[in-house]
């Protein structure tokens, strides 16, 4: 042992020293090195992991999201063809009414006006025939110059009657 | 003119004295390392952000795997919380002493009259190519990881360890249902004796290897030096710059297994290994 120490020169004093150079690095390292790096890297640990988790939540709320949304857009859809149908059934329900009133309105119009027009016709043969014979009375009057007997004006008047 | 020798000694030589105390190279390099240290972690402090620069990138990748390593020892990372400042701490100490003596900077110092007439004294020693820095440090880490056992286990279950008086008591009270434990009892309290033996080898092991690992190095390269004084030294510098980090390592390590074993409690650990057993049957 006596060699040993003398050998290396071991002395307890220089021991002591060392040992407290050790123990100044170790609270130094400790308190203003380790510590706040370890709290520094602890939270941002925790950060990146609640980030994490919260993008998993996120990500599976999309897709729930997209799924509801995709299951809605085809039911959307199917309503929605559904009402066109239905729309387009009544389009043409009401065409064909429409067109049934047009053509009973027109069929209507059309008997009228032939009806007024036969009405009109009748006037207008009647008063042409009035006139015809009117005229027809102040041409012969003209032709005869006078009224010779009282029965040939009858006679005419009877004969175009007739006619 | 007188020639002026540089020996290479196994002791630190002495460049100054303070009253009694006498300050070695050895010691003024391990100043000077307590001070890079300090300045290390006031500026570390200082630059600490959540978006970390180039300083506070490279402890962290340090810090973070040095941590992974230490709950591959002690499969426990509340274990690992509580012993890892202390490893690292002894690692960045280490470390660091072991680079300082590996600094091509032998050319400051002193030249004093010797035996042997005039010698060199460099101002740098690497602190652990001492046997005194060495010895401080493991008698530290045997001695805080018998601390860390008691205030980990108690301090009955840790003087057990040594002095098993627990197994001499049993030799009363299972003597009638296992006769063999006459013979086991003492074998366990004779073990026990020689932990306490197993404690100071530990201590005479991490500092002898660590002390010849260093001095050996710093050897090498004053003999390659000596040698061929340019290009040569070159590999085995940066060998020795390897050999500094794997010691440093080493001591570390061993620590964590130290501080791991201290804290685990056998007779529990058996409890649990025998009910195993008996589950198995």
């Amino acid at each position: 042992m006596e060699s040993i120490i003398s050998t290396f020169h071991i002395d307890w004093k220089i021991i002591i020293t060392q040992a407290i150079n050790f123990g100044v690095v170790f609270v130094v390292l400790y308190f203003y090195a380790l510590k706040p790096l370890g709290k520094l890297m602890k939270e941002r640990g925790e950060k990146i992991e609640m980030g994490l988790s919260d993008a998993k939540k996120s990500n599976e709320l999309l897709q729930k999201a997209t799924l509801e949304y995709d299951k809605n857009t085809i039911k959307l859809r199917q309503i929605s063809i559904d009402a066109q149908k239905e729309l387009q059934k009544d389009l043409e329900q009401l065409r064909a009414k429409n067109l049934d009133r047009i053509k009973m309105d027109n069929e209507q119009w059309t008997k009228k006006r032939i009806e007024q027009m036969e009405i009109d016709k009748k006037a207008l043969v009647e008063g042409a025939k009035n006139e015809i014979v009117s005229l027809v009375m102040l041409a012969t009057e003209k032709l005869l110059g006078a009224k010779n007997d009282k029965n040939f004006d009858e006679k005419v008047l009877q004969e175009l009657k007739d006619l | 003119m007188e020639k002026i020798s540089h020996e290479i000694t196994l002791f630190a030589e002495p460049i100054f004295h303070f009253g009694n105390f006498t300050v070695t190279n050895a010691l003024f390099s391990s100043w000077i390392v307590v001070g890079i240290i300090i300045i290390l972690a006031f500026v570390l402090r200082i630059q600490l952000k959540e978006i970390p620069n180039k300083l506070q990138s490279i402890f962290e990748i340090i810090v973070d795997g040095a941590l992974s390593l230490c709950d591959q020892v002690t499969n426990s990372r509340a274990l690992s919380m509580k012993i890892f400042p202390i490893a690292i701490s002894v690692f960045f100490f280490i470390l660091i002493n072991n680079w300082l003596g590996i600094l091509p900077l032998g050319g400051f110092g002193l030249i004093e009259e010797g035996e042997h007439g005039l010698s060199f004294i460099p101002f740098l020693r690497g602190g652990t190519a001492d046997m005194n820095t060495t010895i401080a440090l493991a008698v530290m880490a045997v001695v805080g990881a018998n601390l860390f056992g008691i205030f980990s286990i108690g301090i009955w279950k840790t003087f057990n360890k040594y002095v098993n008086l627990k197994v001499l008591g049993e030799i009363f009270t299972k003597i009638k249902r296992d006769k063999m434990v006459i013979v086991t009892a003492p074998v366990t309290f004779f073990v026990g004796l020689l932990e306490i033996i197993g404690e100071f080898a530990k201590i005479a092991s991490l500092s002898f290897r660590l002390f010849g690992n260093v001095f050996a190095g710093e050897v090498l390269l004053a003999s390659m030096a000596a040698l061929v004084a340019y290009v040569i030294p070159i590999p085995f510098l940066f060998l020795e710059i390897l050999v500094g980090v794997i010691q440093a390592l080493i001591f570390s390590m061993l620590l964590v297994v130290y501080f791991t074993i201290s804290a685990t409690d056998h007779d529990e650990h058996d409890a649990e290994h025998h009910e195993k057993q008996l589950v198995s049957v």
